[in-house]
């Protein structure tokens, strides 16, 4: 069977003029912070979002940072058992709550859903600014817990520790929780009714990019399994605070019931932290190879797939947990199956590349990081998948090498190719291109350092949440930390050169990368209902033409990165292939 | 399109009300699906302590008030019709006919907290409490936890019941409040004259709001109050 | 800092076996995929890089085949894997019928075992949260090679996890619900266990070693001779610490006391030697000899010693004389107890500590 490419390509359009600078735009529209505060506008609100994960993501970055240092030593080298319990409770929830969850959907999503889909702003763009409040009231209450002593639950809180033994501030950090799980539900709700009822007339559902379809993957997740924690966590409170409650063994409660209510959301949870990422790689490969993507169906396909089967899976998280026989067969046969739209993804986006035309700015690195990274994650998934090997790695450190591959190595060089490969359209302004690709490589290197040694001492069976070990895992304690000081260096690099950038880097043009999406086709930065409204797009044809040199519009793209174009006279050029998608010959792939 | 044929309740960054209207009744029925997944972990738990405590569960459940809870939902469902005739009045541009259904459903809203508030009143003081206490409380009736003892049942099992009638009917209530909050803007929206005829579709929201709570206590009123009903003992 | 650890930690019972092919098997496999997707990417990222094309890239949008093809044989690749699990964990989960129980019970944060003759064991722990006598009782968990054993867990507090790596099985503990694990040991030596589900502050500090000892050793422990613990005292619930109780509550301590001013034999090491009696002869001290000088201590008087202990006809059932001998026959050299009990002497026993004339 052959991949044919029948339909009629479109006529043929010069590049359009570089739009004119939006006056005004969506950032200097006006300058107060009272301006900001009460925004509507989708952008805006991106990066409020932006700029609170962004503090969110140092605060957990520095409790990682007093994890690893305390584990440089076997007896804890800095802080005592107490402390150590509330910084890695502190990482966790900071790093899974108030950073990742949020971090692509409610800072590209919201700033690129609407753009990429033609449409002037979200579904309820009032609705979306309370989502950003009611994140940063929960943000509050989780901040508040940490600063008045922190939590030391660890961030799964599991009763009874949680709900009767723990003499930390548990309240208040879980009611951060449960308040900012409310912004998230809010979050994917406006983004589905956006991506079903605002799409651009032409933009059918087999013309999104699949940056969309990956959000959308995510925000279903984000509403259904959101509020399953919701009831969790209030279930949790009320037993604290109240002294009753339905997880008590005392009067006949079950504590494993906490962990099948809890993992129900948590384990759809980490696919909304990771859908989106894929989302972005996909975006990205295909504009740096200049290709369209392979088996765009497929990809599409696969992230719902992983939405919905990604529901199935949770107690694979309790393989020993005291779940029956029969259940851990189920769990861990489902869990397989959910591991294949992954690798599909993966395939095809390696098969993205062949045959393009492929150049290594820092979003290419970042999206290339996050394949090489994400296909080590992955697989290591299998082993915990697998009934037989799970029992010995569950809760030893190969579980956290596996899930920091994955969330890490996948979601944040997700968002780092994201912020790297949008920027120019957020700020108006490009960064520097040495130091980006120099960042990337750092956080690569620094990654690999960090966690793999933490696959063999958890397979040598080191647990986690240890600050006490047995000597013998010293040394890959020691190779770990010295990882993760090479990687922090890495992620402090943007946060120098992108600030930099604000004031000092080259003003962007409409379209710096020659992408294709429709969020391109306005001016950087853009104006405050994205499109010129007498001319608001419609859509012509499906993403990633790259191949035809079309944008969705079917207008041509301008010059992109690297050598220019196909027609280009400066570029290395073969001379026999006539310019032009009319005359070009389709290669098709049996 | 220019601004000035725009209808003045169609919001700005929507084409037009049709694709307005469309957006805000898929966004509720999201959020409805939401509720149903809120709840639903609740049942889902309930389910599971019912299937292994059904003795002590079903004898808690018989010291429930049948009665009350019987009248509480005549008034929601009843409230649920007056919803959906404020749905038909917006249609139909009837101002005050929407003022008037939607008063209607406030009231029998309200009365079903106001009745709640009587039911906690009792429960305390006969002593259906599901915690080990009886808060002092010393002139009770007759207390659940050492009836259940005489009846050969395990206390904590019956507090475990009792521990999810209270969480239930709680939540239950609050969503109860935070709907009668949306009929009040509601009526604040008919006042500043914005449910026209082309706009009824925020009156259709709502009510959809309104129907999954009242659909929520269709399920859990005999849940919580009929798994024991075939219990007789004095008392109730 | 110590050199690298071998790369495969030590395997010491038949599911660490089974655990390490499948390992390994899903290692390779996977390993072999991921490296063929790297492959692929390094030789597209520098065979089509900028500098080596045109710019103009064809039209692909996708392969059918290629779509089937990458779907199938991975869903079948990790299916194996599931199959091969699966038979794993049944095997983990399924303790053989003969095995032999042991409970043990989580608490925060320490265990306490306890085997099927009551003797029980104090595994681990943070010492600074124990009171005096669970302090003196911290050992390890006893285990005969080459015998499946069964524990049957339950916590008195927060959940908790039994894991012992070497024997790769973990199993959480639970309050208010029994959990098992099984092992089949295979290799003599010490071993860690760890809590694997956290629990609080000293969730790190509840680690403790299993011993896995010879047939023989397993008996002589269970018997409390052995000293597999970190004190050489008897174990805790074993008839010699009962015997050792007895050995204070009835005095013997007093005259038995062992050091310079005694008025009685040393009893360190007597069991099974040949005792020199007064006038002429000698004594194999086994239990009828042990058991006959409690009950009628002046039938046969040890030489060079009076004949100055009184009888606990009467005061000793025979379940104390058993665990008298126990006792006896666990006594190390240095290992008799001081005597710093107060308690009622019993009727006939004297009240004042005679000192023996030199």
């Amino acid at each position: 069977m052959t991949t044919a490419v029948t339909t009629a390509t479109p006529k043929i359009v010069p590049p359009p003029p570089e739009p004119a600078p939006a006056e005004p735009n969506y950032l200097n529209i006006n300058y107060s912070l009272w301006g900001w505060l009460t925004t509507v506008d989708h952008k805006r609100i991106g990066i409020l979002y932006l700029i609170s994960i962004t503090v969110f993501f140092l605060a957990g970055g520095i409790a990682a940072g007093i994890v690893r240092l305390n584990l440089l030593a076997p007896d804890g080298a800095i802080i005592n058992e107490d402390a150590y319990n509330r910084a890695f409770t502190a990482h966790g929830v900071l790093m899974l709550f108030f950073f990742l969850i949020p971090a692509v959907p409610a800072v590209l999503g919201n700033f690129l859903i609407p753009m990429m889909i033609g449409a002037k702003d979200l579904a309820f763009p009032k609705l979306n600014l309370a989502s950003w409040y009611v994140f940063m009231i929960g943000a509050g209450f989780g901040v508040w817990a940490i600063l008045a002593g922190g939590i030391d639950t660890g961030w799964t809180l599991y009763p009874p520790y949680s709900s009767r033994s723990s003499q930390s501030n548990v309240v208040p950090g879980v009611f951060g929780v449960f308040i900012s799980g409310f912004s998230s539900i809010m979050t994917g709700l406006n983004i589905m009714v956006t991506v079903h009822k605002m799409r651009a007339p032409g933009m059918t559902w087999g013309r999104l990019p699949l940056f969309v379809w990956s959000l959308y993957a995510t925000s279903l997740i984000q509403l259904l399994g959101t509020p399953v924690v919701a009831i969790t966590t209030l279930l949790l409170m009320v037993e604290r605070v109240a002294g009753i409650g339905i997880f008590d063994p005392l009067i006949g409660g079950d504590p494993v019931l906490f962990q099948h209510l809890f993992w129900f959301y948590s384990h759809p949870a980490v696919y909304i932290m990771i859908l989106p990422g894929m989302g972005v790689v996909s975006e990205v490969l295909t504009c740096f190879s200049r290709k369209n993507i392979f088996g765009y169906h497929a990809v599409a396909w696969s992230s719902m797939g992983i939405a919905v089967v990604g529901f199935m899976l949770w107690a694979h998280h309790m393989f020993v947990a005291g779940i029956s026989y029969y259940s851990a067969l189920l769990f861990s046969f489902l869990s397989m199956l959910v591991a294949v739209p992954s690798a599909i993804k993966v395939f095809n986006w390696t098969g993205t590349l062949y045959k393009g035309s492929i150049t290594f700015q820092a979003p290419m690195l970042f999206a290339l990081g996050f394949v090489v990274l994400f296909v080590i994650g992955g697989l290591t998934g299998l082993f915990l998948a697998t009934l037989g090997t799970d029992i010995h790695l569950h809760d030893t450190y190969f579980v956290v090498a596996h899930f920091h591959f994955v969330m890490v190595g996948g979601m944040v060089l997700g968002y780092m190719a994201g912020i790297h490969f949008w920027w120019p359209k957020m700020t108006g302004r490009m960064y520097s291109d040495w130091w980006s690709r120099v960042a990337a490589a750092i956080i690569i290197v620094g990654f690999f350092l960090t966690f793999v040694p933490q696959f063999i001492m958890g397979y040598h069976g080191m647990p986690r949440r240890y600050p006490n070990y047995p000597q013998e895992f010293q040394v890959y304690n020691v190779m770990s930390t010295a990882g993760a000081s090479i990687l922090g260096l890495g992620y402090l690099l943007p946060s120098i050169y992108l600030t930099l950038s604000l004031f000092f880097g080259k003003k962007a043009t409409g379209n710096p990368w020659s992408a294709t999406g429709l969020e391109w086709a306005s001016p950087s930065p853009p104006p405050p209902f994205n499109f010129d409204e007498a001319h608001m797009p419609v859509v012509v044809c499906g993403p990633y033409e790259y191949a035809l040199g079309i944008d969705q519009m079917g207008r041509g793209l301008p010059e992109g990165p690297g050598l220019g174009t196909a027609n280009d006279p400066s570029s290395k050029h073969d001379e026999s292939s006539a310019p032009g998608p009319m005359n070009k010959e389709t290669e098709v792939v049996g | 399109m220019s601004a000035s044929t725009h209808s003045p309740v169609l919001k700005h960054h929507f084409e037009d009300l049709n694709q307005q209207h469309a957006s805000e009744r898929l966004g509720m029925w999201m959020f409805l699906a939401t509720e149903v997944l809120f709840f639903g972990g609740l049942f889902g738990a309930y389910a599971c302590y019912r299937l292994w405590y059904a003795a002590e569960f079903e004898f808690a459940s018989s010291f429930m008030n049948v009665k009350f809870a019987s009248i509480n939902t005549v008034f929601l469902v009843t409230s649920s019709l007056t919803m959906t005739l404020a749905i038909r009045c917006a249609k139909l541009g009837d101002k005050a006919g929407i003022y008037r259904n939607l008063l209607l459903t406030f009231a029998l809203g309200s009365a079903f907290m106001v009745l709640k508030g009587f039911e906690y009143a009792e429960d305390f003081h006969e002593g259906i409490l599901p915690g080990a206490s009886s808060f002092g409380v010393t002139d009770l009736k007759h207390n659940i936890k050492t009836d259940a003892e005489h009846a050969g049942l395990d206390t904590g099992k019956v507090r475990l019941f009792l521990c999810f009638y209270y969480i239930m009917t709680g939540i239950h209530g609050v969503h109860i409040i935070i709907g009668l909050g949306c009929i009040l803007w509601l009526v604040q929206q008919n006042y500043a004259n914005a449910l026209p005829p082309d706009n009824y579709s925020t009156v259709e929201v709502v009510s959809l709001y309104w129907h999954l709570v009242d659909a929520i206590w269709l399920f859990l009123m005999p849940m919580l109050y009929l798994a024991g009903a075939h219990i007789k003992h004095v008392g109730h | 800092m110590n050199s690298l650890p071998p790369l495969i930690p030590v395997a010491a019972s038949t599911l660490a076996y089974q655990f390490e092919y499948l390992f390994w098997y899903i290692t390779i496999v996977t390993a072999l995929g991921g490296l063929a997707v790297y492959a692929a990417l390094l030789y597209f990222c520098i065979a089509y890089r900028r500098g080596n094309t045109t710019g103009s890239t064809p039209r692909i949008l996708g392969s059918t085949k290629l779509e089937l093809a990458w779907t199938i044989i991975p869903t079948i690749i990790f299916f194996s894997f599931f199959f091969w699990g699966m038979w794993v964990y049944t095997k983990a989960v399924h303790p053989p019928q003969d095995a032999m129980e042991i409970f043990v019970i989580g608490k925060q944060w320490m265990w306490k075992a306890q085997y099927p003759n009551g003797q029980r064991v104090i595994i681990g722990g943070n010492p600074r949260n124990m009171t005096e006598a669970e302090r003196n009782s911290i050992g390890k968990l006893v285990l005969p090679i080459n015998r499946p054993v069964r524990i049957t867990m339950i916590s008195e507090d927060v959940i908790h996890d039994f894991g012992v790596p070497a024997f790769r099985m973990k199993m959480d503990v639970l309050p208010g619900r029994y959990t098992t694990a099984w092992y089949h040991p295979t290799k003599t030596g010490e071993f860690h266990i760890f809590c694997d589900q956290y629990c609080g502050t000293w969730h790190s500090l509840m680690v403790g070693k299993i011993n896995v000892v010879g047939e023989q050793e397993f008996d002589e422990w269970l018997g409390g001779m052995g000293s597999q613990q970190g004190t050489e005292q008897p174990v805790d619930g074993s008839l010699a610490f009962k015997g050792r109780q007895l050995f204070l509550k009835l005095q013997c301590i007093k005259c038995h006391s062992a050091d310079a001013k005694a008025a009685a034999p040393v009893l360190e090491g007597l069991y099974g030697t040949r005792v020199p009696l007064k006038g002429g002869g000698g004594e194999f001290a086994d239990p009828e000899y042990i058991k006959q000088s409690i009950l009628k201590p002046r039938l046969k008087v040890a030489q060079g010693w009076e004949p100055i202990m009184p009888s606990y006809e009467g005061q000793v059932t025979p379940d104390d004389l058993d665990a008298l001998v126990a006792y006896i026959r666990s006594l190390k050299r240095g290992t008799t107890p001081n005597w710093t009990e107060r308690m009622n002497p019993p009727v006939g026993a004297p009240t004042v500590r005679s000192e023996k004339k030199e």
